[in-house]
């Protein structure tokens, strides 16, 4: 085992333990807290997953996101469908990942890479904040749909409810471990160094045999599933789903998770969404306008001094350390 | 004029031959004002996103930028004129700012460069809003009134609009195709290296390139004030377009640019009688990818290939 692959699964086991731990510590409504700031960060974890990777940039994730939580309210809102927590949690991943399938069919085989493909999913998000809000028969138009159910269903005869702060912190909590553990499995192995070569050389890649639009397609598809489950996660937890859901802004704030936790970490992502989601919401509380202008700054002040992420300042630091040693 | 001996039945298919002419040219010009703004938000990015294959994502800013500037000279008292003259200017001046501040040290980093041309987008917004306050600026258009075509009448300002989108384009292809600046601009595109063998300094041929198509995004902006809400997160909207516009067209000719602001505004217009706004928009949107797909390499130059 390599020595970054140990570090990983150490750090990934500190956060394990201080998941675990968190409960003893936290009341309800910071729990509640941590738990949608987890959802977001498995919501981050699925573009770092396809970013990291593949070196592209999806400008409209949020709208898988949102087409994950609106088939979630639909299902579960409809009284006559059964077992409506589970259908709608694998109708939002079908769904998520339909959509991601035609449109990255049409994007990739068509060799749409770079900045072309960044363009064309920024308008992606843009189609689907707008067809929420005209196709309003259905999606409740701007104001959105409330009163969805929190999440229950039955298995192997225990029944689950999730109505509850701590069993619901706990579902949220094991299945972004879950996820963020296979995910990082699936990319440390053999499809993420295929997926390594064609970011660096597509052609190469392709001349050793591999399909190199079918191997982005899939991960592509891969990466909007999970989306399209944290939206599920998240409209349950919540109560409502809303336009803003697959809007510009949470495409864009999810870049910014990735960015400031580090591309290609898979777990810097959620560590990058709690912490500036509490930030967000401390900085809210006395001013909402400063937010986005605080948002844009940190967006230029990452790409100028920390291309990186925040992960990246320890390893800074120690090669300064070592460049001091040596020095003297 | 219908003949006189014309029995009634005769006289109606008259008349709604005459409505069809009318919706047909206001169908037409309506499609020509959008097709116009399209053209000139799109030529900057033609030329920033085409040519220097910088992907700005602040470029509906300078939209924004130039129509606030049409406000603020109004909200003091100056004219619309006056306001149409600044606009170009302050698109000018960010659009500057904006290229030496951080373009420039990012033309190797595309994808640094969409953030953080996406960073000061949301600046400039939030600054707008904090220094104009919430809320939608009233921009009254220098004419009121329609002016008379022979099948209808039409909004005087539109036809203006239409007028000074078109001139300001031939000015732009007489200044690429006549001018030394024009010819410095066209070789560093085909070849930089060679450019600055043959002593161009292409460094300042981009800042200048890029400050050239904020300012005309900035006079896009001034002229579709009157006819818009004018806010300051209305940019998005144009950006979105306007990178269609240069991703169907085609980059690389003012041919790509005509033909996929025709294609992208001339849908939109059709649609828009027939559904929402926004419906409408997405339905182009969703086109131009399919356009994307079949043609790759632009509607003007998939023939040319």
């Amino acid at each position: 085992m390599i020595a970054r692959d140990r570090n990983w699964l150490l750090i990934f086991a500190v956060c394990v333990v201080l998941a675990v731990l968190y409960p003893l510590f936290a009341d309800g409504y910071q729990l509640t807290v941590i738990r949608d700031a987890l959802i977001f960060g498995l919501f981050a974890a699925s573009l770092d997953f396809f970013w990291g990777r593949t070196g592209i940039l999806c400008f409209g994730h949020a709208a898988f996101f949102g087409i994950g939580g609106y088939i979630m309210a639909l299902v579960t809102l409809n009284d006559a469908i059964p077992f409506g927590s589970l259908l709608g949690i694998a109708g939002a991943i079908a769904g998520a990942a339909f959509v991601a399938a035609i449109i990255g069919y049409f994007l990739f085989f068509g060799g749409i890479r770079g900045s072309y493909f960044t363009i064309v999913t920024l308008a992606m998000g843009v189609i689907c904040q707008q067809a929420a809000i005209s196709w309003s028969s259905v999606t409740g138009g701007d104001s959105g749909l409330i009163g969805i159910p929190p999440i229950a269903f039955d298995v192997g005869g225990m029944h689950v409810d999730l109505s509850q702060d701590l069993p619901s912190y706990i579902f949220v909590a094991s299945i972004v471990a879950v996820i963020v553990l296979a995910l990082w499995s699936i990319s440390r192995g053999r499809w993420g160094t295929v997926l390594t070569a064609i970011q660096d050389n597509e052609v190469r890649a392709a001349a050793l045999g591999h399909n190199a639009p079918l191997r982005l397609l899939v991960t592509f598809v891969l990466s909007a599933a999970i989306a399209g489950l944290a939206g599920a996660l998240y409209v349950c937890m919540a109560g409502l789903v809303a336009p803003d859901l697959s809007g510009l802004l949470l495409s864009t704030e999810v870049i910014v998770w990735v960015a400031v936790g580090g591309r290609g970490t898979l777990l810097g992502p959620v560590l990058g969404a709690i912490a500036i989601q509490r930030t967000q919401q401390t900085i809210s509380s006395f001013n909402p306008s400063l937010w986005p202008l605080l948002l844009g700054c940190v967006f230029v002040v990452i790409v100028f001094v920390l291309p990186d992420g925040i992960l990246s300042i320890y390893a800074r630091l120690k090669s300064l350390f070592k460049g001091r040693r040596q020095a003297q | 004029m219908p003949p006189k001996a014309c029995s009634r039945a005769c006289a109606s298919a008259w008349q709604a031959r005459l409505d069809a002419m009318d919706f047909i040219v206001t169908t037409l010009l309506n499609a020509l004002t959008l097709i116009s703004i399209l053209m000139l938000v799109g030529l900057g990015l033609a030329i920033s996103f085409g040519l220097m294959n910088v992907t700005n994502l602040a470029h509906g800013e300078f939209v924004t930028v130039g129509a606030f500037a049409v406000y603020f000279v109004q909200s003091i008292g100056g004219s619309f004129w006056l306001g149409l003259l600044a606009a170009p200017i302050a698109g000018a001046v960010v659009g500057c700012i904006l290229e030496f501040a951080i373009i420039r040290h990012l033309y190797s980093r595309p994808v640094s460069t969409v953030l953080a041309t996406w960073g000061v987008s949301l600046i400039l917004q939030q600054g707008l809003e904090l220094t104009f306050g919430l809320g939608a600026k009233p921009v009254t258009p220098p004419i009121d009134g329609t002016f008379d075509l022979f099948f209808t009448a039409y909004p005087a300002y539109r036809l203006i609009l239409i007028g000074i989108a078109m001139a300001t384009l031939a000015g732009v292809v007489l200044l690429i195709n006549r001018t030394s600046f024009g010819l410095d601009i066209r070789t560093v595109i085909q070849n930089r290296e060679m450019a600055e063998g043959v002593g161009i300094n292409t460094r300042r041929t981009y800042a200048i390139a890029f400050t050239f198509g904020a300012a005309i995004a900035g006079l896009a902006g001034g002229l579709v004030a009157p006819l818009a809400i004018v806010l300051p997160q209305m940019g998005v909207n144009y950006l979105a377009n306007a990178f269609f516009v240069v991703i169907v067209g085609g980059v690389g000719s003012i041919g790509g640019l005509v033909a996929g602001s025709v294609f992208v505004g001339g849908l939109t217009s059709v649609l828009n009688y027939q559904i929402s706004p926004s419906l409408a928009q997405a339905i182009v949107l969703l086109a131009a990818i399919v356009a994307v797909r079949l043609r790759p390499n632009g509607l003007f130059n998939g023939a040319s290939r």
